[in-house]
């Protein structure tokens, strides 16, 4: 069923090299329009290297990215980006943060204040407009980097451990407003997490990457129903059965990365 | 009295005492004929010669022409020294070319090069800008290249992904993230200013308060020569100061001990 047109995103034969080191090697990888892709894997197996190269900060040494039919080969507005350190500019308030993006884009004056408007609602921090990121807390800082990438519009939103300074209440907090934010723009995510509970709950797909040099060994076709509650979610089979599966994927790989 | 009046006076009278407690020392060591008088006038003696000197405006005039040079030095030095920071930090082939010069000329004294530089400019004017210049660059062209360096990668990648061409990369996300590092550097430029500035005139000038300290130095009037070193300490102080206070303003989005405290 699914024509090249909605192949949003498409890898091939890609490695990466620094130095000495070889961080991913020869993944392929396709992720369809609206997906939400996640990566899970050990710690240093490329990962991260991987997100970056797709959002055209560092290039790959070998093998190429395609968004949208194009090859990647610097940052672009049709991928947004969001750290967990955030990356906000600490020395711009909340509502010239989340306008900083449509400063970029040149939007009209009218349309910046609409949209910043409607995305401090949105994330419900109506009253902390004037404030700086260091009056915030974690949670609210995550939603203004959240709020500032969704707001200037990019199609794929790249999300590096987005949650992972997080508590563990406000992340599940977090986790389901992302997904409503998701489900109401159908952008293409692709995230990078260490959480295999967070990874299954929230994708489309997740891929297990191996131990470095990271390459994509498994991958998880997902489909739970978010129409009913997290506790319905996250306490169903289906949950439990594949998160346990990826899980065990993981496991394997940390084990051999371990020696 | 408000709470926070209260605390604002009994600040400023921790700061204050121990200036007051010196200068009671002082006029303990010359009423109590301590040291001779000749060479350590009294307090009274040297504020009778600053009411002198202010009456007749002179002091006035040299601070004017002292304040100008080190004005113009930092200010010139702040011109050339942040874009020389930022483009050695953004720029191996400028860190090549400028590092080393950088380095050579660090542990120079400038004041050295000032007979140098009365020989091709003359006496005063552009050879003390010109000496107060090469010593607050320094600082600053230093700060600001650790403090591009320094700015996190996620600033920059987070700013290219919304669409940031370079200068304005360069304009609004690289300078305000260095501003900390850069404005730490001013402040110390700032104080180098002044000490350039009061030695050259001492050396080879025909104005400022560094040539009436050396005037009265030399003729033997103490109470002067202190009355003007007293006047630009002073006045160094209180530049410095309003320097803080426009740095905690400008810099008060940023994240410190101090603000948690």
């Amino acid at each position: 069923m699914q024509g090249v047109d909605s192949c949003k995103i498409v890898i091939e034969g890609l490695s990466k090299r620094f130095d000495d080191v070889l961080a991913v090697e020869n993944i392929d990888l396709t992720i369809t329009a609206g997906d939400f892709v996640s990566i899970v894997g050990p710690s240093g197996c490329g990962k991260s290297t991987l997100l970056y190269m797709l959002g055209g900060f560092i290039s790959p040494t070998a093998g190429r990215l395609l968004a949208d039919g194009k090859t990647i080969v610097k940052p672009g507005i049709d991928r947004g980006i969001v750290f967990q350190d955030y990356a906000l500019f600490p020395w711009l308030t909340v509502e010239q943060n989340i306008a900083y993006g449509l400063q970029m884009k040149k939007s009209s004056r009218d349309e910046i204040k609409e949209t910043v408007a409607r995305y401090i609602s949105v994330i419900g921090l109506g009253g902390f407009e004037k404030r700086y990121p260091r009056e915030l807390s974690g949670g609210m800082r995550q939603r203004v980097a959240l709020a500032r990438t969704f707001a200037y519009g990019p199609d794929i939103l790249l999300l590096d451990e987005p949650f992972g300074a997080l508590d563990s209440q406000t992340r599940e907090i977090m986790q389901d407003e992302l997904l409503r934010l998701w489900r109401t723009t159908n952008k293409t995510i692709v995230m990078v997490t260490h959480d295999v509970g967070e990874a299954v709950y929230l994708s489309t797909k997740v891929c297990v990457m191996s131990k470095r040099p990271g390459r994509i060994i498994e991958t998880y076709t997902i489909a739970l129903q978010h129409t009913e509650s997290r506790e319905a979610v996250v306490l169903s089979p289906q949950y439990t059965d594949v998160r346990n599966k990826v899980w065990l994927s993981v496991r394997r790989q940390v084990l051999a990365a371990a020696g | 009295m408000s709470k926070g009046l209260q605390e604002t006076l009994f600040g400023a009278a921790a700061r204050l005492t121990p200036i007051l407690i010196c200068l009671a020392l002082w006029q303990a060591v010359t009423s109590l004929h301590v040291a001779d008088p000749e060479f350590l006038p009294s307090v009274g003696a040297v504020l009778e010669a600053f009411y002198d000197l202010a009456k007749e405006k002179t002091i006035f005039v040299e601070l004017g022409v002292s304040l100008l040079t080190a004005g113009a030095g930092l200010v010139s030095g702040i011109l050339i020294g942040v874009p020389l920071g930022a483009v050695m930090a953004l720029s191996k082939g400028a860190d090549g070319f400028f590092g080393p010069l950088i380095k050579a000329t660090y542990s120079l004294p400038k004041s050295a090069l000032i007979p140098l530089f009365v020989l091709w400019f003359g006496v005063g004017g552009i050879t003390n800008v010109l000496a107060t210049v090469l010593t607050t660059l320094l600082p600053i062209v230093i700060y600001t290249y650790h403090g591009v360096q320094g700015v996190p990668r996620s600033f920059v990648w987070s700013a290219q992904a919304m669409g940031t061409p370079p200068a304005t990369l360069l304009r609004r996300i690289i300078l305000p993230a260095a501003l900390p590092a850069i404005l730490t550097g001013v402040r110390i430029a700032l104080g180098f200013a002044f000490i350039v500035t009061i030695a050259a005139e001492m050396i080879v000038s025909n104005h400022g308060i560094g040539k009436l300290m050396f005037l009265y130095g030399d003729s033997g009037a103490y109470n002067y020569m202190f009355a003007a070193v007293i006047t630009i300490v002073v006045t160094a102080f209180v530049a410095d100061w309003l320097l803080q206070l426009a740095t905690a303003h400008v810099l008060r989005w940023q994240d410190t001990v101090e603000q948690h405290a």
